[in-house]
């Protein structure tokens, strides 16, 4: 049983990828006038992150990795105020507390972004608990990914949800570079033995399923059932969405190693050059989400063009606005290490 | 030295003399063997262990996956089985995840099998605010570790100690935890070429003073020396102890300079509550109350979480201003 | 099939954890044991099933009910049970009590008061087994409640990564302490936990000592083979409950009849009697023979003197 996506999901979906992807890019040429530290890029992966908040309500509840700019644009995020925490600023959805590692927005039902490796999927089992005691029909989804099913508490969390039928989406986003990673200088790795990382969840007897997570159709069908029988009490369930890794997060630190994303590369294959053109060709979510699009007679050329020009005015505005936010100051450290 | 360094001469960084230590421990005993996420093929995630793979291979230098319990549990494991592991923790936040296997097994077996098993394994981790890493990545934890007994602490803040320390740390026979300051990881300094192995739980007297002690470890050395040289225009000589093993504790050392200077001021990098400060402050009391000519003072981190903001983090770092002012208040005022 | 002198061996290792575990509880209940003790009676054909499959220089690492594994790997009665009731000529002094035992000479890397605490330190034994091509084997016990410990996971997930000598024994006996294990255990059957991670995973009667031999041995030639871990679950039972004291109110008469039907000692003498040709006499002279010398392993250990104040911070660091 599959949820059709309307025409007007699939241009929200659109617009989400568009907008992770430019916020995304500005973020590396950010990273060049601004240091900022460490920190991670969706690209490759909007496909997952704009198509599983299809089937969210306004008070579900979301957990995720430091890999989150696009679970957060996805769900509403404003890119100025995440552009400010970012840099550190007073904006910042954390005050600066946090910057990207810990960026989380409250007022969109996001509760922390872990910094540690499968930080978040013992949280979210206990939101999924807490939701489950409120009695209404809501979920919590978690984000993170294949490194995170090395992580014990993973498995102690979802044998609770499993134990205790949480309602919680366990979304396991692997972009393992497999071979690549094994190189010298090859950084992150993944080790985990199972031949199928969803044997694991398999065994603990919870639902699993397998999506290519470059396909928005596939996606969303997945999680529409998946979120759909949650919602009726059938218990936690664990998708493995798997994604050909982003060339440019392939290095410790983001490049820009696919060049900017030209969009009428979906229609002019001239455009596709370079060291990973196949990469661009055969594996962009957006660019393949794009050529869905365009097959369907729904979106025209022009029209994507002029809403792609859009979204890069957004972001501009965004980056002006996080630029422009001050430093928080240095006394308002020592403030709110507890509630009142 | 690392048989692909660029170095010609003797200047070593921290963090080249650490790894010029495990290459030097691990050609001379077999048994040493490295183990940790990203230490092998990618070099550490800080190319702090850069070369090891290409010269001793994947039974010596082993990639693990992220499952920090597990590993530093199988690392003691395999010490009490005779090896002599050294294990990377990426950062010293990640201790909270190994926490159980160090404090509850390894640090207790010596003592709970009454000599039957030794834990000869050395955790190394690198600690420290900077980089704007945010709070779960910027922790000093060494209070925490120090407290536990059977665990040794090793802090070291400079070059050449490392390498000595260090060398000492997988020579010993007990769980030794060895901190750096990832701030501290370029400095660079002449490192000895001999056998250089310092022993721990000995502090050393970094720089001469009279009026005078600052005790301090790992990074804020360098800051109670900074300070020293401010204090020195204001006609104050500031004597610097580097603590260099937290457990055991040097106290003679310790308790030696306060005798001279009559003042004392403990500076550290975690956080100020119940850490390494309130255990020396409460030492040279006990100890050198008679010498005290004004009461022992502490300057640490305050008490919150690191925050990641630039404006902010730096709020959570003593500097040498901050010394300077509190050894002015020692003095009730300087000139 | 064993040979007689093999089968009895089987038997005298039961024989001799079910007295010892008898003795120990008169200790608790007399007062010189203090603190909790954890009886192995019931468990008894899991712990010799398996340490007669090892060699001497295979490791094992134990738990806090693991008195059974000490005896069966070879420990010395009398300073088991000096350890037991905090003496001097103990394993650890009698720092560690019951649930700390530590015994080199027989390769037993620790009784553990955490948890799935020494999981990880069996399959730490096994890498530098591997590393050094020793040929050496590891066995972790655990038991039940560990099934749901992130460390096993984690341990159970570089075991099978880098293929080592590791046999993960894990003895259910129904019970995370007083709670029965299926209501806090999701996913069935409990060997898709290993088998998750493609390690060969198999569910056994932990009552019948031949058969815990035979699967182990099996295990154990795998891991000793090069070919890697194993994940075996036995199905077993504690007939004293958690702890000596405890009232077991939680457990009803029928479960507890059943599980004394099977109880693996008679088991195995039953078969001894009606295919060995062995005296039923002769056994009962093997009981006593056996019992006698628990006893006054007993009164060694309760004439052995107490630490002193010395001994207290002895020992903290190696030399």
């Amino acid at each position: 049983m599959t949820d059709n996506l309307t025409p007007d999901q699939n241009s929200a979906i659109l617009d989400r990828m568009l907008l992770i992807r430019r916020f995304e890019e500005m973020l590396i040429d950010l990273a060049g006038d601004h240091n900022f530290g460490h920190y991670h890029l969706y690209i490759g992966e909007e496909a997952t992150g704009a198509t599983v908040v299809e089937s969210l309500t306004e008070t579900d509840l979301l957990l995720t990795t430091w890999r989150n700019h696009g679970h957060l644009l996805a769900r509403g995020g404003d890119p100025g105020r995440m552009v400010a925490e970012i840099l550190g600023r007073v904006d910042g959805y954390n005050k600066g507390r946090g910057g990207t590692l810990h960026l989380t927005v409250r007022d969109v039902g996001f509760l922390s972004t872990s910094g540690l490796v499968g930080g978040a999927v013992g949280l979210a089992a206990g939101a999924g608990f807490a939701l489950k005691q409120a009695g209404e029909d809501n979920i919590c989804v978690v984000f993170f990914g294949d490194g995170a099913m090395e992580e014990g508490v993973v498995f102690e969390a979802m044998n609770l949800a499993s134990l205790w039928s949480l309602p919680v989406l366990f979304v396991c986003e692997n972009n393992n570079s497999g071979a690549i990673s094994a190189q010298e200088g090859g950084f992150p790795s993944s080790e985990i033995a199972a031949s199928r990382i969803s044997d694991i969840p398999k065994s603990l007897n919870i639902k699993s399923e397998l999506v290519d997570g470059a396909d928005v159709v596939a996606v969303h069908a997945v999680i529409a059932e998946a979120v759909g029988g949650m919602r009726k009490g059938s218990g936690p369930a664990f998708i493995e969405t798997y994604t050909e890794r982003w060339p440019g997060s392939r290095p410790l630190w983001p490049t820009q190693a696919t060049g900017v994303t030209q969009l009428a590369a979906a229609w002019d294959p001239s455009l596709i050059t370079g060291v990973y053109a196949d990469w661009i060709d055969e594996y962009d979510p957006l660019l393949r989400f794009i050529r869905n699009q365009l097959d369907t007679g729904l979106l025209s050329q022009d029209k994507l063009l002029e809403r792609d020009a859009q979204i890069c005015s957004q972001i501009t505005k965004a980056r002006a606005f996080g630029e422009a936010s001050a430093l928080p100051c240095p006394e308002s450290a020592l403030d709110g290490v507890f509630a009142a | 030295m690392p048989p692909d360094s660029q170095q010609t001469d003797r200047n070593l960084t921290l963090k080249d003399a650490v790894l010029e230590a495990m290459f030097e421990e691990m050609e001379s005993d077999q048994n040493v063997i490295l183990i940790g996420e990203d230490v092998g093929t990618a070099g550490g995630v800080f190319k702090q262990t850069k070369g090891l793979f290409k010269t001793f291979g994947a039974d010596r230098v082993i990639d693990t996956p992220i499952s920090e319990s597990a590993i530093f549990g199988l690392a003691v494991g395999a010490a009490m089985a005779g090896s002599r592991p050294i294990i990377e923790v990426m950062f010293g936040d990640f201790l909270t995840l190994v926490m159980d296997q160090l404090v509850n097994q390894a640090a207790k077996v010596h003592y709970m099998s009454a000599g039957g098993f030794n834990v000869p394994l050395v955790l190394r981790t690198g600690i420290g605010v900077g980089g704007n890493l945010g709070p779960q990545h910027s922790q000093s934890l060494h209070g925490w570790l120090a407290h536990i007994p059977g665990l040794k602490v090793v802090m070291p803040s400079s070059a050449s100690d490392a390498k000595g320390l260090f060398k000492a740390a997988v020579r010993d026979n007990n769980p030794v935890i060895f901190m750096e300051d990832r701030m501290t990881y370029n400095l660079k300094e002449q490192v000895p070429e001999d056998e250089h192995v310092i022993p721990l739980g000995s502090a050393e007297v970094k720089r001469e003073g009279a009026d005078v002690s600052i005790y301090a470890v790992t990074r804020s050395v360098h800051t109670a020396l900074a300070a020293a040289e401010h204090l020195q225009v204001k006609n104050v000589s500031a004597e610097v102890v580097d603590l260099r093993t937290l457990a055991p504790l040097d106290v003679e050392t310790i308790v030696a300079s306060v005798q001279k200077t009559g003042r004392a001021l403990v500076l550290d990098g975690g956080y100020q509550s119940f850490g390494i400060t309130s255990e020396i402050a409460a030492t040279i009391g006990e100890l050198a109350f008679d010498y005290l000519d004004a009461p022992v003072m502490r300057l640490a981190a305050p008490d919150v979480p690191v925050p990641f903001s630039p404006a902010l983090e730096t709020m959570t770092v003593p500097n040498a201003e901050q010394v300077v002012a509190k050894v002015t208040e020692m003095y009730g005022g300087l000139g | 099939m064993l040979t007689k002198d093999k089968l009895l061996e089987l038997y005298r290792g039961m024989v001799t954890i079910r007295a010892f575990e008898e003795e120990v509880r008169k200790m608790h209940n007399a007062g010189l044991a203090p603190g909790l003790v954890h009886l192995y009676s019931g468990q008894e054909a899991v712990a010799v099933g398996t340490c007669t499959a090892l060699n001497s220089d295979d490791y094992i690492a134990s738990h806090h009910r693991g008195h059974g594994h000490c005896i069966a790997k070879g420990s010395e009665l009398d300073r088991l049970f000096a350890e037991i009731i905090g003496r001097r000529s103990g394993y650890g002094m009698g720092r560690g009590g019951s649930m700390h035992i530590y015994d080199p000479a027989t390769f037993n890397l620790g009784t553990n008061g955490i948890v799935g605490g020494s999981v990880p330190l069996a399959t730490g034994a096994a890498l530098l087994a591997k590393l050094r091509g020793t040929g050496q084997v590891a066995v972790s016990f655990f038991g039940d409640g560990v099934l749901n410990q992130g460390i096993l996971f984690e341990s159970l997930n570089m075991a099978a990564l880098w293929s080592l000598p590791v046999v993960f024994i894990c003895e259910n006996n129904g019970y995370g302490e007083f709670t029965e294990i299926d209501d806090v255990t999701a996913g069935r059957p409990y060997a898709k936990r290993g088998e998750a991670f493609d390690i060969p995973s198999e569910k056994t009667d932990g009552m019948d000592v031949l058969a815990v031999h035979e699967t182990v041995s099996k295990a154990v030639t795998r891991a000793r083979n090069g070919d890697g871990p194993s994940f075996l679950i036995f199905d077993t039972y504690r007939y004293s409950g958690h702890h000596v004291g405890d009232k077991q109110e939680y457990k009803d008469d029928e479960e507890r009849e059943l599980w004394l039907s099977r109880d693996p000692i008679p088991k195995l003498s039953e078969m001894l009697v009606a295919e060995k040709k062995i005296k039923q006499a002769a056994l009962d002279e093997l009981d006593a023979e056996i019992k006698a010398t628990v006893i006054v392993a007993a009164n060694q250990a309760k004439k052995m003197p107490e630490p002193d104040a010395d001994d207290l911070t002895r020992h903290i660091y190696a030399a």
